[in-house]
């Protein structure tokens, strides 16, 4: 706020300087002016009365001549003081009028009412540096998970088109450029609230310097940030709390799961959907052949991983030439170029290229030649996902709705991310068995994921491991439900760390200790009921043993009191 | 030489000056402290304080305090003859010219403080 007076005032010196000198020269003038008091006689005007008349005159309330009727020789002067003080205030007014619509005045009361709300926030949330396709889909998706938002963009339009957004809770924004630190500041980013940064603008060197700029103000704070190009991705690399996410090799590596564990990919895809959607089909990814249509960062990721793979590939681009292995090939989107890459025996299509119409119609050309092609499509703009829709693709690569994902696992609940981290390295069996396991347990529709600590801080737990006599504490006992323990909860406990070393889809029968970590999935209902076994001293007890456990000091004597007898 | 040095080192000085000749003479005295003289010194206080809005340094929020300190002694000094005159409707007596006058002398401390910090600004800056 002390930035936005300062400028006011500033402004207004002139104004203010010249309506003082008015009221000076109006007022000193109205006292040595002679006048008649109410019996006739001589008299000159008092300073407060001069400074009264002054100031209805001035504003043009007009009360008249007071407090006696004035001379010629005062009317003459009130007639000069007339115009002298309307003129003043019409240009100070001016002045203030023209201050509000002032760009750089705007500008700084905006940044100053989004300073406070900020600081007005009393629950976490994240801060989301970019609002494009990317950023959009992912503040609507955290904004569905109930997570409070403040956003900045460099763009003065897209930040307009957030309040006609539909939102839950409507995002803070600001028009500014985050790789300003005061910019990062006020937007909260050492406030302790602030749960994570995002970093999505569309240029590497932006998020780059975003995500450096936000490490350096708080090295504690989680941030995420997108890197499209392997330069930034290394050099983002070298921060160790700073996750980047280069959305065509992680496409790349889901593909490479395709061709090697369909079903990890499956259940990837499944334990990060949307909760209740159904599991999804394993499909399977031919090897065979593959085209390549458009050959820019998107086909650099894909061919780079097709190489490891041995997998042979063809790819035309109208911006490369023809190379030695005669693997790239130039040419547009035409069908002589896609029989020149030999669409007929290819297995695999991606049509990739940077341009919707071009991905389309490529996806058309070589299903007329190859009806029976597998087609990878990318989606470049949001505007055209019916179209891309419609083309019935077996796979397609939007890069938004992979931000989110990716996003979401990160922040949310990382530990999910650390466990599909480990079902990528273990393979399919783990997958298959971690699918056969959460079926039965939860059924068909996609389980929301959550962290339980065995945290003895907290009452529920401290009574669990210090308080209690007899079996230990097990994973069974978490699942079952609290107010009836001969039901089970829908829950699944998928990995358990203990002291940094992972268990992979631990037993109901494994024994807990202080300070471990279990990921559960299963619903919302478990999850909530879960909890009380963390809040509430005695759950943990009477789940284990059937009976309520004493309370109060006295209650807990007597009871030791009465088993030592 | 700048101008806005000048301006500025003008109605600073005018502002204490001003307040000085009103506060000079017996305090309980009012034939001596003319209303004239208490008007401009006012004008000149408000006019100096005003020149002294925006400027974000260290020396010029001093400034602008012991500026706002003195506009709001002078102002109060005339809020009490008001009352004196209009209010009670008595005529001036020496108890509440008191009143008034060291109320300025208040003024004239913070204007006195004021050519001081204009004076040490000029010594160092040395140009």
């Amino acid at each position: 706020m002390g930035d936005v007076l300062f400028l006011a005032l500033r402004r207004l010196r002139a104004p203010l300087i010249t309506i003082i000198c008015v009221y000076a020269i109006s007022v000193g003038g109205l006292t040595l002016i002679p006048g008649l008091d109410a019996a006739g006689k001589p008299e000159t005007m008092s300073f407060f009365h001069a400074f009264y008349v002054m100031s209805y005159t001035a504003t043009t309330i007009g009360f008249g001549e007071l407090p006696n009727p004035f001379t010629d020789a005062q009317r003459m002067w009130v007639t000069f003081s007339i115009y002298l003080s309307v003129v003043a205030w019409a240009y100070a007014l001016g002045t203030v009028i023209a201050l509000t619509n002032d760009a750089t005045f705007r500008a700084m009361l905006a940044r100053s009412i989004f300073n406070r709300r900020v600081r007005g926030i009393v629950e976490p949330f994240y801060i989301v540096c970019g609002y494009g396709q990317s950023g959009a889909a992912l503040m609507h998706a955290l904004d569905d998970h109930g997570t409070r938002l403040v956003v900045i963009e460099t763009r003065a339009e897209r930040v307009a088109r957030i309040a006609l957004e539909e939102y839950i809770t409507p995002p803070l924004a600001l028009a500014a450029d985050a790789r300003l630190a005061d910019v990062l500041e006020d937007a909260g980013i050492h406030s302790a609230h602030c749960a994570g940064l995002i970093a999505l603008a569309g240029d590497d060197g932006v998020n780059q310097a975003i995500a450096i700029g936000a490490r350096v103000l708080n090295p504690n704070l989680r941030s995420v940030a997108r890197a499209k190009s392997r330069a930034a991705e290394l050099n983002l690399a070298a921060f160790e709390d700073v996750r980047v996410v280069n959305p065509f090799t992680t496409f790349a590596e889901n593909l490479r799961l395709g061709l090697a564990a369909p079903e990890v990919l499956q259940l990837e895809e499944w334990l990060t959907g949307a909760p209740g959607s159904d599991c999804p089909d394993c499909m399977t990814l031919p090897r065979g052949r593959w085209v390549l249509v458009g050959f820019g960062r998107f086909g650099h990721a894909i061919s780079a991983m097709l190489d490891v793979e041995g997998i042979e590939w063809k790819a035309f681009d109208s911006s490369v030439v023809d190379d030695d292995e005669k693997r790239l090939i130039h040419g547009i989107d035409t069908e002589h170029a896609l029989n020149d890459a030999g669409i007929g025996q290819a297995d695999v299509l991606i049509a990739g290229a940077a341009v919707d119409a071009v991905n389309l119609g490529v996806t058309t050309l070589a299903r007329r030649i190859n009806a029976g092609i597998f087609v990878v499509i990318r989606q470049n703009h949001a505007q055209d996902h019916a179209l891309i829709k419609a083309a019935r693709a077996d796979m397609s690569f939007v890069q938004s709705e992979l931000m989110v994902h990716e996003c979401l696992q990160i922040l949310k609940t990382p530990m999910l991310g650390r466990f599909i981290g480990h079902l990528r390295a273990a393979g399919a069996d783990l997958a298959d068995a971690t699918i056969e396991r959460v079926k039965r347990d939860s059924g068909n529709g996609a389980p929301l994921a959550w962290t339980f600590a065995c945290d003895v801080m907290q009452p529920g737990m401290f009574g669990a491991f210090f308080q209690r006599p007899g079996d230990a504490l097990r994973i069974g006992h978490l699942v079952a439900d609290p107010t009836n323990p001969s039901e089970r909860l829908v829950a699944t406990a998928l990995l358990l760390e203990r002291q940094g070393t992972p268990h992979l889809l631990p037993d109901d029968s494994t024994v807990l200790k202080p300070g471990d970590q279990i990921l559960f999935v299963g619903d919302n209902t478990a999850r909530g009921l879960q909890l009380r076994y963390l809040n509430e001293p005695g759950t943990v007890a009477w789940v284990c043993s059937g009976r309520e456990p004493p309370r109060g000091a006295i209650f807990r004597w007597w009871q030791q009191r009465s088993r030592a007898a | 030489m700048n101008l806005e040095k000048v301006i500025f080192g003008f109605f600073n000085i005018l502002a204490c000056t001003l307040n000085f000749g009103f506060f000079i003479g017996d305090l309980d005295r009012p034939e001596l402290h003319h209303p004239f003289e208490l008007f401009t010194a006012i004008v000149v206080s408000l006019i100096v304080t005003v020149l002294k809005f925006g400027d974000r340094t260290q020396l010029g929020a001093t400034h602008l305090a012991t500026s706002l300190v003195a506009t709001l002694q002078l102002l109060a000094a005339s809020m009490v003859w008001a009352w004196q005159l209009y209010i009670t409707r008595l005529p001036m007596d020496g108890e509440v010219m008191s009143i008034i006058v060291s109320l300025s002398g208040g003024a004239l401390l913070a204007n006195l403080i004021s050519v001081i910090l204009l004076i040490g600004e000029t010594l160092r800056q040395g140009r």
